[in-house]
Parts: structure tokens; C-alpha cells; sequence
């Protein structure tokens, strides 16, 4: 985009790059944003429906579809209350940190192909760092509250937060290892095609390891039956107890901002992204064109990870309405004896699959695609260049393999490590 | 025009410089121990913009990972179950200022010789276009490197200082987990209650 | 409770935490109205839980000292406020036994329909309520859908919601209206299948297992010596019920009623319904037992309301028209229990030859089952005390009086 203003509107480069920066910046917030008054709207719908209520009905016309809005003036206008107890400071500051930490995370997060605010090569590894900052929210909220309650609330979710980040680590390495990058723009184009060659149906190993990213996400996040940190009926509201207004509210949307995040990461990582179950725009071909029907085909692709991750939240929302809250021991039982071993197992065994070169959905005649076509531009270049070099060499190129990796150097690598090993 | 002429990087170099520093200084003149880990978790995040600045986004999300995601929830974490009264405050006294001076200013030492120890830096004022953003496969030199390979220098295998395997940071990365194994063990002995086992109804 | 505070040698190896004293009620949304718990709490295991009464006192007692028997039904109503009609069929049957009088057949099918569909509704709170402790909403929800349907019935029969005044000395305030029989079965058809719904999504439900399965146990001893009664006492296995085993003037209402005592007898409860099965976690007394028990109830309760009804309709004589007790009273003293959906409610009336009183007293069942709070939430975990004290099932409106 930058370089767009650059060229198109001849604005000066570091300018170009401001006016971007802001542009990512508005629509990135609103995604937060508006996306948290459309969830929080939802999720009053949904749980209506499923306890046989309406929900709202009446705010904005049909649906109530203006109520979080309505809610939203209600909250602005409430008194802010500080706590003659609380610590002032880190009372004022705790609801913007976890907002913070969640509106960063979207940085990093394509929603479709080549629509993200910031390319990076690490994004994945970017976006679980910066949801491991978020649990500080609730920590010093519940510390800097002066209430027992709130103290009860933030000490469950600092064990409960840091537990799940090592089983959510290990089924994010997953699909990172199917696709050999932490780019999630890669990552995402490389499940393109028919809805087999999205990684959740690779192998087993990666459907098995999709089911527990899920659960650990909705941990992650602090959502039921993992919502101890603001157990109503234990802890009154957790670490929020004493919060009131519109910096309650800030809890909430990143509580949300944080739920869509997860899940279209996990639409990214494991249910094909941007890509839809069946390849129309690749049929019309007019994910190859460019101009108006590249445009079309992308916002098509953003539309659907839109629904993909909408679809994530609505899950955790039906879990959410129908499952009693687990206690916090039984909560360490599900992650220490259930998630780690079992992502653990599905990384193996996903590891295992791909070592052995064992059949997967993408090899299905016909429909599979080439993963390593859709790597990164500099790493098919680097390819090229030294498959060259090394045709160069040796004198039949058709000896070089180019694996599901392919690369020269990885070949090599993988050579020298085993040697290394031998001495 | 002048927002041409304007250095927008170091700008922002400059912004997250002082964040980093302002904090670093709060921390230091600040005596509630939770405060200071709010301002010291300011101050890391801060020196991870620095490093997203400079392009490299794996180091930096590494810092946010590491430090303030894992490290800092510990301390905060130990703070709140060990402290003994909520809020607890602490004062340094003058003997502690001296040598923290002291270990401080010889370490800006050691940094700033080692800094104009870098030809590239010495001469002038640098263009941060000329240096140009790291090319992007920094996680693969840096993870190999931690395993103990050096992809960097895989096109002289014949140097014989390069023993294949051998030649990463596979023993200090190693080193490093292994100290930070002991601290936290430490950590959990030094926090633990020293009360006999004789003593009944002590807890009750 | 696999964590024990006592242990000296789990103190030993332990980090070493400060203990804290929280206050868990009045207003705290899960302590069913106004119970205070104080809790002594080491991190998250309750060491110590103290609960703490009279923030609903409103003098009912002293009140009844002052008004005819009939004056002081609308306060037993407000009593248990979730089971309104059990208590005036009480202090009715209390009331009835000091003027000896007996009722028509068919005032005593009247009153069993009314009371055991008091108890369904009564059930259905805290089976919803139960859900809501433990963290679960929709539950809840279901449960109020079907209780508002009770509700509506009631509201036919006596022109009220929730304070009934409905049953009265002498037999009710008036006759079910036309109809109503029916409603009150094409209800009953309609509710028997709605039971398996609460069975999925609660007592079978693997999370709710995991929470109340060996929690709070609580011995059948244990339970006879603090006095426990009802679904509290019959979860730990002892076969007690005042409708089958109370006194002649209660027991009565049920003559030829075929009904079974809900308890686990020999491994296994009555089986004359398709019941989900016992989870081998569960322990005889547990908060899963305390639960499963109201389950059966309202099964039983529904039996029960059908055999009624069919009594009603061909039974002879009147529905039971009230007594004016517009003079004096006998003099004597008389006490009676009945076995409201909390268990034994029971009503003292002393009498000096007055048309007022000279002694209200009335024995909240609630109150004896509380008590055993302290005993069983020591050395459990936060999260278990809501469960444990919703498992009792408690309403502070019938403790405090």
C-alpha cells in the first residue's frame, strides 16, 4: 500500500508509509472494535436462541442488531470508579494492556491473500508472543484491584495462561512444519484448492492436533469451560470485579478481539484460510488476473475467513452456553494430562508422516497442489539459484531432488547434521 | 519538502529509545515491586520495538515471548505469592546505588567499546537505507545456529576451525536453558516455607 | 478432597502462602440470597468455611404470635419462597391437627396434586440454580421455562406466582377451576421427555460428573447427626421420608399412592424409570448423589401428580372448603412435619384458648442441612464450596424466617 502512495499519488516515501501505517492502523481497530459489537451482539443472540429467549430485539429495528451499541453509550456514560484500595496506576492501565495486546496481534494476521497489515516472516511466532503479553491485563487488573476476589481471579489466570501456551505452542508448530515457514500468508495459500488440502485433513496426526489447538485456544482466551478467572459464581467477576464503565468494556473487547483472533488463526493454520471449500476463483481464474477480479477474488478470500473465524467464535459461544466450568485443577488435569501429551503425539506423529512421505489429502490425483509453489518469492529464487549452482556441477540436473522442502540447502543441512551426529 | 527530509526512522528509533530508557528509569526510582515490573514490562516491550524497527521481527517477537510474556509473568506471578504484605515497597540504600553505579557504568563501558569497535559505525553518521533492512531468513540461521549449525558458512566446509555440528551456539543456547533451569529450582527452594514438619496446626 | 491442609508434611514441601479470610456473600452471586460464608482460604483450598445467618430475619415467627393461623399463611408463603405451597400445607396440616379436623378425599388429592407439583417446581430452581453454581446458564433456563409453565397453573388454581396462600386449614382457598385437570396432565406429557434434556446436560454431562462426583461427602450418619433431612439426607443413602414414614395425619394424604422412596438401596435407586446410570466416580452422599436424588423426585413427583389427578376426578365430597376460625382456638400444643422439597419442614403451635396463638414456631429443614457446611468444605478447593452449598440447596427465606 505504501507503495501505492509512493507511485500512484507521488507522495514522499516516508510519507507514504505514514498515511499506510495509519490506514492499517483505522481498519485494524475497527476490525477490534466493530468486530467485538458484532460478537458481543451475537453472542446474546446465540445464547438466546440456545435457552429458547429471543435476545435483543428491539434496538436498532429488526434483531436488535443496535444493542451492544446502545450498551456501549450506556457504559460510557457510568461512573469510573477507582477503589480506595486499589493501586491508581495500575488500576487505570491494566484494561489497555490486554486491549493493546490484542489489537497488536491483528498486525500480523492476514485476511486474505496478501491483505495483511504488516508481512512478516514470523508471524505466527509474532502473534503467539504478543497473546502471551495479554494475560499481564488480567494479572495487574486483578493485583492493582485491592479486592480478594480480583487477586483470586488474576492469580488463576497467570497458571492458567502460562499452562496452555506450551500445548498451543506445540500445535501451532504443526502446520508451520507441514509448510516449512512461520509465514501465515504462505501458510495460507499453501492450502488453496479443494477443501482436502487444508492441513486439518492432511493426516490424522493433524486433525487430532486442529481439535486440541481449538480447546487450548478457547483456554487461551478464557473462555468457558475454562473462564475461571471470572467465574461468576466463585469469584463474583475475577479480576473485573471492581471495574466499571467503559474500561470494563476494554476488557471486553479484547476478550473478543482476542476469541476472532485465535479462531482465524486456527482458520489460517488448519481450515485453508482465504481459501474457500471449493476453488471458484481459481476455477474463473481470477485469482491469476489482476486488476478489478484480483481485487474481487481477495475480498471474496477475506469474506470467507471472515466466516471461517465468525464460525470459530460461534463455536466457543455454543461450548460456552452449554458446558459447566471445569475447576481450576481439573483445568491443569486437561492441559498437563491431556492437551501436552497428546499435542506432543500429534506432532510426532505428524512429523512422522511427513518424514516417511506417507500418503496425505494433498497427494489425491488431480486435486493436490505443489505446497512449495506458494512458499515465499526470495525462497523459490534461492531455490533456483543454487539448483543452477548445483547444475552447474554435477552434470545431470535431474539428480538434484527437490523435495516437499526442496530446497538445496535444507538437503544439505540435513546432510550436515547427520554427519555431525555420526562423529 | 520537508516530511521528505525528515529521518522518520530514526524518529522512531528515538521514540522507542527513550520509551525503553524512560521506563528503565522509572523502574529504577520506583519502589513498589509490582510497579516495577509494570514499567520494566514496558521497557522490554519497548527494546522488542526497537528490534521490529530494525527489522528483525523473530528476535523481537522472541524478547516479547520470552521476556515479557514468560519471564515477567514469573516474576509477577512469585511477587504475588511471596509477597508478604500486598503493595510491598522497597527503598534502595546508598550503598546499593554505588554499586549498581558501578556495575552499570562498567558494562555502558564494555557495550560502547564494543559498539565503535564496528567499522561500519565509526565512520560518521550512517544512512539506515545504506545498512537496508536484514534479508528475511534470519530464523532459519538463527534456529539452525541454535542446533549447531552454522548456515552461514556452509559454502566453506573445508575450513577446518568449522567442525560440522560442532560449530553453532547449540552449547551456549544449552548452557543458557540450563542456568535458567537452576534459577527457577533455586527460585522454588529459596520461596519455600522453612517451617519444620513437626509443627502442627501451623497452617490451620 | 484429595488435598488435606493437616498433612504437616504437605506443609512442609510447600510453598509458603499467606492465608486469607474472604467474605463470600452477602452479595455474592452464587450463596442462594443472602448467606454469608467467611472463608479461610490458603491460595485456592478452603481451610475453614463459616457461614453466617439472619440477613433475611423478618420476625415471621413473632409475627405468627400475633395473628389467627389463617392471618399467618401469606408469611409461610415467605418462607421457602421457591416452594410456597409445601408451606402452607404445613402449618395447614399443623393448624388442622390442633382443631382436629379431617379432611374430605378429595381436599386430600387436591392437596397432593398442589404439593407435588410444588415440588417439581421447587425441584426445577434447584436443579437450574445447581447449574449456575457450578457455571453452566442455559440449564437454568430450561429449568424456569418449565417452572413457569407450573407457575401458570398455579396462577389458574390461585391467582398468584409465587405467594400462594393457596392451602389453608380446612383444605384450600378454592377448587382447581375447569380445565384445569387437563392443562395440568397435557403439562405433565409434555415435561416427562423435557427431564432427559436436564439428564444430558447436566447429570450425566462429563464436566458436571467431574465437579460433584465424590465432593463433599457426606456419611449417612453424619447426615442423621446434624439432623439433614430430606434429598440431603436421602443422597447419603439413608431411607427417610415423612411421606411414607411421618405421622398418620400426613402420611394419610398418601394412602394408596404407589410410590417408592427415592434412595440408593443395595447399589442401586428404584428403578421403575429409564434413569442414566450412577458414574462409577460417584460416592454415595456426594453433591452428584444430593442432585441425583431432585432428579428422581421430579420423576416420582410427575408419577405421583398423574395418580392424583386420576383420584381427584372420581373421589366424592368436597374440595375442601377453608375453616373461617373465627373462634377461639383449643388450648393444647402441636407439632407436626412434612416433607417439603428441602425436607422436613416442620411447624409448633401452642395454644392458650385464644384465637391468636400463644407459640409460633416452625423447624427449617434448611438451616439443619446448612449446618453441615463447615464440615464437609474443609480442606476442599474455591470452586467446591459453591458446589457443595448448592448441592444442599438452600434458601435463606426458610433459615432466617
Amino acid at each position: 500500500m505504501a507503495e501505492f502512495f509512493h507511485t500512484t499519488c507521488s507522495l514522499p516515501t516516508p510519507l507514504a508509509y505514514l498515511v499506510a501505517a495509519i490506514i492499517h492502523c483505522v481498519l485494524i481497530i475497527h476490525v477490534v472494535a466493530v468486530g467485538a459489537l458484532i460478537f458481543i451482539w451475537l453472542e446474546r443472540k446465540v445464547s438466546g436462541r440456545i435457552q429458547d429467549r429471543l435476545g435483543p430485539t428491539r434496538v436498532g429495528g429488526a434483531f436488535g442488531w443496535l444493542q451492544t451499541l446502545a450498551d456501549g453509550i450506556k457504559l460510557i456514560a457510568k461512573e469510573d470508579i477507582t477503589p480506595k484500595d486499589a493501586d491508581w496506576m495500575l488500576f487505570k492501565a491494566a484494561p489497555y494492556v490486554g486491549f493493546a495486546a490484542s489489537y497488536c496481534a491483528y498486525i500480523a494476521l492476514p485476511f486474505s491473500d496478501g491483505w495483511v497489515a504488516q508481512h512478516m516472516n514470523t508471524a505466527v511466532f509474532f502473534i503467539l508472543a504478543v497473546l502471551g503479553i495479554e494475560v499481564f491485563s488480567p494479572i495487574l487488573a486483578g493485583y492493582a484491584s485491592g479486592s480478594k476476589w480480583s487477586l483470586f481471579g488474576a492469580m488463576r489466570e497467570a497458571a492458567q495462561v502460562v499452562s496452555y501456551e506450551v500445548p498451543l505452542g506445540m500445535c501451532v508448530v504443526v502446520p508451520c512444519m507441514i509448510c516449512g515457514t512461520l509465514n501465515l500468508v504462505t501458510i495460507g495459500n499453501q492450502q488453496a484448492g479443494l477443501f482436502t488440502n487444508w492441513l486439518a485433513f492432511n493426516d490424522p496426526f493433524t486433525f487430532v492436533v486442529a481439535v486440541v489447538y481449538f480447546t487450548c485456544a478457547t483456554a487461551s482466551v478464557n473462555r468457558a469451560p475454562f473462564d475461571l478467572a471470572e467465574a461468576e459464581s466463585e469469584l463474583v467477576a475475577g479480576f473485573h470485579t471492581e471495574y466499571s464503565g467503559l474500561r470494563w468494556s476494554f476488557f471486553f473487547m479484547a476478550e473478543y478481539g482476542s476469541m476472532f483472533l485465535v479462531s482465524g488463526l486456527a482458520a489460517i493454520l488448519f481450515f485453508g484460510g482465504w481459501n474457500g471449500p471449493i476453488p471458484i476463483f481459481q476455477v474463473l481464474g481470477w485469482s491469476e488476473s489482476d486488476g478489478v477480479l484480483l481485487y474481487l477474488a481477495r475480498l471474496g478470500g477475506c469474506l470467507n475467513f471472515l466466516l471461517k473465524g465468525t464460525i470459530g467464535v460461534v463455536v466457543m459461544m455454543w461450548v460456552r452456553w452449554t458446558l459447566p466450568r471445569l475447576r481450576i485443577d481439573q483445568v491443569m488435569t486437561t492441559c498437563l494430562k491431556y492437551c501436552v501429551p497428546i499435542a506432543a503425539f500429534g506432532f510426532l506423529g505428524a512429523l512422522f508422516w511427513q518424514v516417511n512421505e506417507l500418503p496425505t489429502s494433498n497427494d489425491l490425483p488431480g486435486i493436490g497442489i505443489n505446497r512449495f509453489e506458494a512458499r515465499e518469492s526470495w525462497v523459490i529464487e534461492a531455490d533456483q539459484q543454487r539448483a543452477s549452482r548445483a547444475a552447474a556441477v554435477t552434470p545431470s540436473p535431474s539428480d538434484v531432488p527437490i523435495g516437499p522442502i526442496g530446497s538445496v540447502e535444507f538437503d544439505r543441512v540435513e546432510a550436515l547434521v547427520m554427519t555431525g551426529g555420526a562423529r | 519538502m520537508l516530511l521528505a527530509a525528515f529521518d522518520w526512522h530514526s524518529l522512531f528509533f528515538m521514540f522507542f529509545a527513550l520509551l525503553t530508557c524512560g521506563f528503565a528509569v522509572a523502574m529504577l526510582f520506583s519502589d513498589n515491586v509490582v510497579h516495577m515490573a509494570f514499567y520494566l514490562i514496558l521497557s522490554l516491550g519497548a527494546s522488542a520495538g526497537l528490534f521490529f524497527l530494525a527489522g528483525a521481527e523473530f528476535v523481537g517477537a522472541m524478547q516479547l515471548m520470552i521476556y515479557v510474556g514468560g519471564t515477567l509473568v514469573l516474576l509477577i506471578f512469585g511477587v504475588m505469592l511471596t509477597a508478604q504484605s500486598r503493595f510491598i515497597s522497597m527503598k534502595t540504600r546508598s550503598g546499593e546505588w554505588v554499586m549498581a553505579l558501578v556495575l552499570g557504568g562498567s558494562l555502558l563501558f564494555l557495550l560502547l567499546t564494543a559498539a565503535f569497535r564496528v567499522e561500519d559505525w565509526r565512520d560518521g553518521n550512517p544512512n539506515a537505507a545504506d545498512i537496508g533492512i536484514a534479508e528475511s531468513k534470519t530464523t532459519t540461521q538463527i534456529g539452525m545456529g541454535f542446533t549447531g549449525v552454522r548456515v552461514d558458512r556452509l559454502d566453506a566446509p573445508e575450513d577446518s576451525t568449522l567442525v560440522p555440528g560442532m560449530s553453532g551456539y547449540l552449547l551456549p543456547f544449552v548452557i543458557v536453558s540450563v542456568h535458567l533451569l537452576v534459577v527457577l529450582v533455586g527460585a522454588a527452594y529459596m520461596a519455600r516455607t522453612k517451617r519444620r514438619a513437626t509443627s502442627t496446626g501451623a497452617a490451620a | 478432597m484429595a488435598t488435606q491442609l493437616d498433612d504437616a508434611r504437605i506443609i512442609e514441601f510447600d510453598v509458603r502462602t499467606d492465608e486469607m479470610l474472604v467474605n463470600m456473600g452477602p452479595q455474592h452471586p452464587s450463596t442462594h440470597g443472602v448467606l454469608r460464608l467467611v472463608l479461610r482460604t490458603d491460595g485456592e483450598i478452603v481451610s475453614e468455611v463459616e457461614p453466617h445467618l439472619g440477613y433475611l430475619h423478618r420476625c415471621a415467627e413473632k409475627i405468627g404470635e400475633n395473628l389467627t393461623p389463617r392471618q399467618w399463611i401469606p408469611y409461610t408463603d415467605r418462607m421457602d419462597y421457591l416452594a410456597g405451597m409445601n408451606m402452607n400445607l404445613g402449618w395447614s396440616l399443623c393448624v388442622e391437627k390442633l382443631i382436629e379436623h379431617d379432611l374430605s378425599e378429595k381436599a386430600k388429592h387436591l392437596r397432593v396434586i398442589i404439593a407435588e407439583m410444588g415440588r417439581i417446581a421447587s425441584h426445577l430452581v434447584g436443579m437450574g440454580a445447581y447449574g449456575l453454581d457450578l457455571g453452566t446458564f442455559s440449564p437454568f433456563l430450561y429449568a424456569f421455562r418449565e417452572r413457569e409453565k407450573i407457575l401458570d397453573l398455579f396462577e389458574e388454581a390461585c391467582g398468584a406466582r409465587l405467594t400462594y396462600s393457596y392451602l389453608t386449614p380446612g383444605g384450600a382457598t378454592a377448587d382447581l377451576p375447569n380445565g384445569w385437570l387437563q392443562k395440568c396432565s397435557a403439562f405433565l406429557d409434555q415435561f416427562e421427555p423435557v427431564i432427559q434434556e436436564y439428564h444430558a446436560l447436566l447429570t450425566t454431562n462429563a464436566i458436571f460428573v467431574k465437579r460433584t462426583a465424590a465432593i463433599g461427602v457426606m456419611s449417612g450418619e453424619m447426615a442423621v447427626d446434624y439432623g439433614c433431612t430430606g434429598p440431603v439426607l436421602r443422597g447419603s443413602g439413608v431411607d427417610y421420608d415423612l411421606r411414607r414414614d411421618g405421622e398418620e395425619r400426613y402420611t394419610e394424604m398418601y394412602d394408596g399412592y404407589a410410590f417408592e422412596v427415592i434412595v440408593q438401596k443395595e447399589g442401586h435407586y428404584p428403578k421403575d424409570h429409564d434413569y442414566p446410570a450412577i458414574p462409577k466416580e460417584a460416592v454415595l452422599g456426594d453433591c452428584w448423589h444430593r442432585f441425583y436424588v431432585r432428579m428422581l423426585e421430579v420423576v416420582q413427583a410427575v408419577d405421583l401428580v398423574r395418580q392424583a389427578i386420576d383420584r381427584y376426578s372420581t373421589a366424592s365430597g368436597d374440595w375442601g372448603v377453608p375453616i373461617k376460625l373465627t373462634h377461639k382456638l383449643p388450648k393444647g400444643e402441636v407439632y407436626l412435619e412434612t416433607e417439603a422439597p428441602r425436607g422436613q419442614m416442620g411447624f409448633y403451635l401452642v395454644s392458650d384458648g385464644n384465637a391468636i396463638p400463644w407459640r409460633v414456631r416452625a423447624r427449617s429443614s434448611c438451616f439443619c442441612n446448612l449446618s453441615v457446611t463447615s464440615e464437609l468444605c474443609r480442606g476442599c478447593l474455591i470452586a467446591d464450596v459453591p458446589a457443595i452449598v448448592g448441592s444442599l440447596d438452600v434458601v435463606m427465606g426458610e433459615i432466617d424466617r
